[in-house]
């Protein structure tokens, strides 16, 4: 998918949450012992929602963009505080953006790349100057389930406006993938998803993974020596190191984008976030590969490439590495707290 | 919190404030008449994120409406552009708090009317 006018990144914001729960309080409170195969994630306080997460990462990419109107705001989520009524207008009340298309998109995991994609579209045909693709969750995990070590919380956003000397980041290509798969989901008015755990490898992520990484290889005349950088989904911290290997890339193209083990999985931001980890230390002309997954499912691809504009726009970057590093641990039990895990 | 809110949405959530256009006094809340020129030409402004604590005091026993976010801190914070702002400070505890500490404003959940009514958002203050 090219568009007709260049795209790129005229800034991006991530927000973590203060808060940590070691996996090995999961596995004490679960297991009888042990750990996760994340060392910890990241948990929202009592009073932070996917609303709220989305519009602290959203003010950082707009600080970073210097942009005055967007034209469009999408929310890629699966965390939406309400079934009916749009993350996206919280965030543009916020933003003091009104004349804007708001939308929430979903999408398991990949609800943000595809907000990528539509507006890299919209930007990219001429009909709006900016746009912000926001990724949030609140990932939720069942009590005592497989899933609840990894489910972290975070947000990351972009402003993605026409390729100018104030952009980042071009846009070079971008494909997208998908196929009915029952991997996971959660039916309407239930509280947390479900999946068939045996299924969530093979066929679900490393098939479409490997699937839209190819495609974007062939469309494009693409290998993985072409990339400085490469930032996978990261539903655990395996899965993106095995299917990088597959796909010909090296340890050292993936270290930068790697986050899963120290925060979780993030769903919506997961890959996005892994990107701006990238973008905090790439240099001017390094390529960048970044491939989502959403369960459902599907993923979508994208080669960037690293402009001039980098060093002067980061300046005004908060740094992933300063927000995973700057925490607070918490037990079980405040954690069950926050995130409502008790039934009054 | 229900039609009022609505209303001033502007105010807590990006923390608009009013500027004096004959005085360039700044006030928040807004007010309708300049507080200290008694001018009406008053204008809307975004106040300063940043500031640093006057005071602040710890609540065991809050509202009806807040019992979960108890304990919590409530602190007076002078913004940059001198207005002083009432708001509770999160993300951390009372140990940690001194007068002249900076800090930013934040966008979080102030209030939810149980699970199945509305949430209302707004500014609230963090440790800079
Ligand atoms: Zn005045």
């Amino acid at each position: 998918m090219k568009t007709h006018y260049d795209v790129g990144i005229a800034g991006y914001g991530v927000y973590l949450p203060l808060y940590r729960l070691p996996t090995t309080e999961i596995a004490r409170v679960w297991k009888g012992g042990g750990a996760g195969p994340n060392k910890e994630k990241a948990v929202a306080s009592i009073d932070e929602d996917s609303s709220t997460m989305a519009v602290e990462a959203a003010r950082r990419a707009m600080d970073m963009a210097e942009v005055s109107r967007l034209g469009a705001i999408f929310v890629g989520t699966e965390s939406k505080p309400y079934a009916v009524k749009p993350t996206s207008t919280i965030v543009a009340q916020a933003l003091g953006q009104h004349f804007v298309l708001a939308s929430d998109m979903e999408f398991a995991c990949k609800a943000a790349t595809e907000a990528i994609q539509v507006i890299r579209g919209l930007v990219g045909s001429g009909m709006i100057q900016n746009g912000l693709a926001i990724g949030v969750d609140t990932a939720q995990g069942r009590p005592g389930d497989d899933l609840e070590f990894t489910t972290g919380s975070g947000a990351a956003a972009y402003v993605l406006s026409r390729s100018s000397p104030e952009t980042l980041a071009t846009v070079e290509a971008g494909v997208s993938y998908v196929t009915d798969t029952g991997d996971f989901w959660r039916r309407q008015n239930e509280k947390y998803p479900r999946h068939l755990s045996r299924f969530t490898g093979e066929p679900a992520y490393f098939h479409h993974v490997e699937t839209s990484v190819k495609q974007l290889f062939e469309a494009y005349g693409l290998k993985a020596s072409d990339f400085t950088y490469a930032v996978f989904h990261q539903p655990n911290p395996r899965f993106p190191v095995e299917v990088a290997h597959r796909l010909g890339f090296k340890a050292e193209q993936i270290k930068t984008g790697l986050l899963n083990p120290m925060i979780g999985n993030t769903y919506s931001a997961s890959s996005p976030m892994g990107l701006a980890a990238v973008l905090d230390e790439a240099k001017p002309g390094d390529r960048v590969m970044i491939a989502s997954f959403g369960s459902g499912a599907g993923s979508d691809a994208f080669a960037l490439r690293v402009t001039d504009a980098i060093e002067k726009k980061r300046k005004k970057a908060v740094k992933v590495a300063d927000l995973i590093s700057k925490n607070t641990k918490i037990d079980y039990a405040t954690y069950a707290k926050f995130r409502g895990k008790f039934t009054k | 919190m229900s039609i009022s809110y609505w209303r001033l949405k502007d105010r807590y959530y990006r923390l608009i404030g009013v500027s004096c256009e004959d005085c360039k006094s700044e006030f928040f809340p807004p007010v309708h008449v300049c507080r200290r020129c008694g001018s009406r030409k008053l204008v809307d402004r975004d106040m300063p994120r940043t500031g640093k604590i006057v005071t602040y005091t710890e609540l065991r026993e809050t509202l009806a409406g807040f019992e979960d976010q108890e304990p919590m801190l409530l602190c007076i914070v002078q913004l940059e552009n001198g207005v002083k702002v009432l708001g509770q400070i999160v993300d951390t505890t009372v140990e940690n708090l001194s007068i002249g500490d900076k800090v930013k404003a934040v966008f979080r959940k102030i209030q939810e009317h149980g699970s199945s009514g509305q949430i209302f958002y707004g500014y609230k203050f963090v440790k800079a």
